[in-house]
């Protein structure tokens, strides 16, 4: 297949204010007519990395070309070719659907002729045909989605963004808006660039994903190729007491049988995995780049270069230490995620080995590796939906507030 | 940057034209607003005064009156923006490849028509409670006031979206109501006459940028300019007033333009 590249990056860089980096460096490309997915977790930079590429936001550095238009030089074409779907509801809920479509098709510049057609082959694919002149008020959340969607879809544009989909969605809502997506990317002949959260939305959807953290790329493969990094099954040990999981830690992973033991923490600490991170890329700098490789469970194939949890306990036990406060919090893990060959038939003599510790099992799982399991084990944590930790919520506050202080006018 | 582009502006025009057209209970609210103060301020103060103003009460608030409902509606109309930012339309806007210039033109005509529109509406309130007396003078005025709203309105508009761009809470707006709008208000002259005020209230009065479109609106209704401003009264106040309304104009699309998104 000779594809054609429809979105080139070149190292893209956003800074707010001189100090947080929402989007460190990134480079990737997207092929024509593909569905490119960004995982990751809230405040990871997949809202900045969008909104640099749609021309909403001057990157601090690096460029960008869609469709062959530099998101410098030519912003405005950059605009013509793109879509954008955003996280939040940007309909005029005091207008009709269809005044939302023509008004759009108006700022885009279509003839009358050309609005009256395209809006009603856009209404079809989203079966609003028949809603259409209601008040936008009166519509449910999936179909103020589905109006959204046909309305990036409207200007004929090349690439479509969709910021978190189907955030906010019930279930069967979020199923028929997936359904949508695969349809209008095949009907419509439209790239499409989502970002999410969602594991599962990523790997229904995308036929390849990136992952993002700290705004850094930390894998990008096919949603398969990803999947495939992990051989074997995934086996989760919850502990009776998080002693108990510290313990076993360095146990199980001397077993040759155990490509990797992870260990998943409680807390979603992300300031403690930030200051993780940058102790651990201290420590590889002062080693010269071989000190800490050797201690990294690694992707294969993933590129991704940023360290994740130490493989070696003892060491991983020395981050925590040199981190005080979040290291502690970070060490409270009940639960162990080992990557096992044969787990059906290692399983027993797993609990044997775990039972005769003398330390108490609470629960055993196994399942085949799933793009959540991939996330785990590039980034050291369980991605979650907004989980009611202090920390996360103050600081998704923060980078929302600086994404928003540092929009530049186009 | 993107050049001017009609189509945009006729877009977000339209939008303000049907929004305005389609919230009846807030222009039935701003009207009843204004015919209250003209039935009850305009007879009942207008009684204690008598023919003090060389004429009715009524009168000479109805120009004030019709100022202060265009003075409300355009400044609300301008800071909109925040609800538009708070609600998302805006990057909808943003997003598309027209300039923020042309979306701010549109924002600032749609918010000086719908504004202007409910002026009209009272002028034919007062009209109809016997405030201005009929002949061909007034007949020919009402052409001027009509342009008069216009300018009043456009850089009421222009200043509520300078306030609604540099804002980014709106719970803010209820300050700028207290120590901005108010004060506009009550120095325009509505109520009283600038000549028989002390010093240091005729002083404030002509920094406000409204006494001057109150006056041009009343010259333009009744005939009747202050004293104050001499011969050329008319045509300082029209100059005082485009020259506001320009400096706001000029201010809000600034603003607007640079706000984040």
């Amino acid at each position: 297949m000779n594809r054609i590249s429809i979105i080139e990056v070149k190292e893209l860089t956003k800074v707010f204010n001189g100090s947080l980096t929402a989007v460190d460096n990134i480079s990737f490309t997207v092929e024509e007519g593909e569905i490119f997915g960004f995982l990751g977790p809230n405040g990871a930079g997949k809202t900045t990395t969008l909104n640099m590429l749609a021309t909403l936001l001057r990157p601090t550095s690096g460029t960008a070309t869609i469709n062959g238009h530099d998101i410098h030089k030519d912003p405005d074409s950059v605009r013509r070719s793109i879509g954008f779907v955003f996280q939040d509801p940007t309909l005029d809920t005091e207008l009709t659907g269809r005044e939302n479509l023509d008004f759009h098709g108006r700022l885009y510049g279509l003839t009358k002729k050309e609005r009256k057609e395209r809006i009603e082959e856009i209404l079809k694919v989203v079966q609003l045909t028949d809603r259409v002149d209601a008040f936008v008020k009166t519509y449910s959340g999936g179909m103020k989605r589905r109006l959204e969607i046909a309305r990036g879809l409207l200007h004929y544009p090349k690439v479509l963004f969709l910021d978190e989909p189907t955030l906010g969605l019930d279930p069967q809502t979020r199923r028929a808006i997936w359904d949508y997506i695969l349809k209008l990317n095949q009907e419509q002949n439209v790239t499409i660039i989502l970002t999410t959260h969602y594991t599962e939305e990523a790997d229904h959807l995308c036929n390849r994903i990136q992952i993002i953290d700290f705004g850094k790329i930390v894998a990008l493969d096919t949603t398969e190729n990803l999947k495939a990094t992990l051989k074997g099954d995934v086996v989760g040990l919850t502990f009776k007491e998080p002693s108990d999981a510290k313990k076993m830690l360095p146990r199980l992973n001397q077993l040759e049988w155990v490509q990797s033991a992870l260990p998943v923490s409680g807390t979603n600490n992300q300031v403690g995995m930030s200051q993780m991170m940058q102790i651990m890329q201290r420590m590889r700098g002062m080693a010269g780049g071989g000190g800490m490789d050797g201690m990294m469970p690694s992707m294969a194939g993933s590129g991704g270069s940023l360290p994740s949890m130490p493989k070696d306990p003892e060491k991983m036990t020395a981050v925590m230490k040199a981190m005080g406060e979040h290291g502690e919090q970070l060490m409270n893990f009940r639960q162990i995620q080992l990557l096992v060959d044969n787990a059906s038939q290692r399983l027993p003599e797993l609990v044997k080995i775990v039972d005769g510790s003398g330390v108490e099992l609470e629960s055993v799982q196994m399942h085949k590796p799933t793009l959540d399991d991939v996330f785990l084990s590039v980034t050291g944590r369980r991605i979650r939906d907004e989980s009611g930790s202090m920390i996360q919520m103050f600081r998704r506050f923060r980078t929302m507030r600086q994404a928003r202080g540092g929009t530049t006018p186009h | 940057m993107q050049p001017i582009s009609g189509q945009a502006i006729y877009v977000v025009l339209l939008r303000e034209l049907k929004r305005f057209w389609r919230a009846k209970a807030r222009i039935i609210a701003s009207i009843a607003q204004s015919f209250f103060f003209l039935l009850i301020l305009g007879f009942g103060i207008g009684g204690l005064f008598g023919g003090a103003l060389g004429g009715n009460y009524l009168t000479y608030i109805a120009p004030g009156i019709i100022a202060m409902s265009l003075l409300f509606a355009s400044v609300f109309s301008g800071v909109s923006v925040i609800f538009d930012r708070q609600f998302g339309f805006f990057k909808e806007m943003l997003v598309a490849p027209v300039s923020r210039t042309s979306i701010i033109t549109g924002k600032i005509l749609g918010g000086a028509v719908t504004a202007s529109i409910q002026g009209i509406l009272i002028l034919v309130v007062s009209t109809v409670l016997g405030a201005f007396f009929i002949d061909l003078r007034f007949a020919l005025g009402i052409f001027g006031a009509i342009g008069v709203m216009l300018l009043i309105t456009a850089g009421f508009v222009g200043l509520g979206v300078a306030i609604g761009s540099a804002l980014t809470d709106f719970h803010a707006f209820q300050l700028i109501t207290t120590f901005v709008m108010w004060p506009l208000f009550m120095l325009s002259g509505v109520f009283f006459p600038i000549d028989t005020a002390p010093l240091a209230l005729q002083i404030a009065m002509l920094l406000d940028p409204l006494f001057y479109g109150v006056e041009l609106l009343r010259f333009c209704l009744t005939g009747y300019i202050t004293p104050l401003l001499g011969l050329l009264g008319p045509l300082i106040t029209l100059g005082v007033l485009s020259g506001f309304s320009l400096a706001m104009i000029v201010l809000g699309t600034y603003l607007f333009s640079r706000a984040e998104a």
